[in-house]
């Protein structure tokens, strides 16, 4: 049985609810992280991939196969995330680490987590089509053509949103670039 | 092209020579290979880069968990939105379950209403309300007729 993307959401478009599933199980842990970079908290991120499915569903006897339907549903994920409106990012429990282990790999394991908390700050004060763009290009390795297609925008705009991306961020996390060498 | 936008054409198109333009790799390629700073430059977009593609597994795990609730929560699917063209089966398909006992009241009033009609339960209370009217007319009449101008005193 042909079971692309496509096949399932022309079994969807019928009522085929086993086919839905099958879909959800294939495309909501990549949509749950990207929706999570993106907002900077799981609790949003699963709200969004929630919705973002749902509307896959529902909209399922309307859709046309005109875009790659994972390309579709990344749009739909990245609207929802750009629509949501901001909230301060929550940290959780396991996220804000442990009592502090002196052995020498945990020590590595707290500076990771450090460098990745202050990377994560910083991303996560970008401006939100700057950090839909750095997120699409470096988390989920898109071209700028396909992160064009995502945002709705031209190639060009996409380089502008990247260039001063990475400009914000060089300011906010200063000389933690270079100790990374 | 100087070390200003040799940065800028690293913001934009990072520092994995794949991703860059076919038009433009050669040069830049030649560019950091032939000069100390645009190798540093190079260098560093190279550090950034990989800074930002890293992951934790910190995160990894909780979106494990959001995954699964998420996959939990998607049981109870709401009736899906049908494209125009398919408006009459949509008509035909109408859930008329939620609403069956205004659906009955409905029916029941419209059927007594058909028999009422038929029987003429309506009439017979029409031709008496008639007869009433009318008796009522002639007391009045004879009330307020006045009388004949026969020129005979009393």
């Amino acid at each position: 049985m042909d079971d692309t993307d496509e096949a399932l959401m022309a079994r969807v478009a019928r009522g085929d609810q086993p086919a839905f599933r099958v879909l959800a199980r294939r495309h909501v842990p990549a949509m749950v992280g990207l929706a999570r970079r993106i907002l900077g908290n799981t609790a949003d991120a699963e709200d969004v991939a929630q919705e973002a499915m749902l509307r896959v569903w529902t909209h399922a006897p309307r859709w046309q196969p005109v875009a790659a339907f994972r390309t579709w549903l990344t749009r739909v994920v990245v609207n929802l995330c750009l629509d949501r409106k901001r909230r301060a990012p929550w940290v959780d429990l396991e996220a804000a680490g442990e009592i502090v282990d002196r052995t020498p790999g945990a020590i590595e394991q707290m500076e990771a987590d450090e460098r990745e908390r202050l990377l994560q700050n910083a991303i996560g004060k970008l401006p939100d089509r700057q950090r839909a763009a750095i997120v699409l290009t470096y988390k989920e390795g898109m071209t700028n053509a396909q992160v064009a297609d995502i945002l709705d925008t031209s190639v060009s705009a996409v380089e502008t949103l990247l260039i001063r991306g990475k400009q914000n961020l060089r300011r906010a996390l200063g000389g933690f670039i270079d100790e990374e060498g | 092209m100087n070390n200003e936008e040799l940065q800028t054409f690293l913001d934009s198109h990072g520092a994995d020579p794949a991703r860059w333009p076919g038009s433009q790799r050669a040069a830049v390629e030649n560019l950091v290979a032939s000069r100390a700073e645009a190798r540093a430059l190079f260098e560093q977009a190279r550090r950034f880069d990989a800074l930002l593609t890293g992951t934790t597994t910190h995160a990894a795990d909780d979106d494990d968990a959001a995954t699964a609730r998420v996959l939990a929560r998607l049981t109870a699917l709401p009736p899906q939105k049908k494209p125009l063209w398919q408006w009459p089966s949509v008509l035909l398909d109408w859930q008329f379950a939620p609403a069956w006992p205004r659906m009955a009241a409905l029916a029941c009033c419209a059927a007594v209403g058909f028999v009422v009609g038929i029987a003429g339960v309506d009439r017979t209370l029409e031709r008496y309300e008639t007869s009433q009217m009318m008796m009522a007319q002639t007391d009045i009449g004879a009330i307020f007729e006045p009388e004949a101008l026969t020129g005979a005193r009393p």
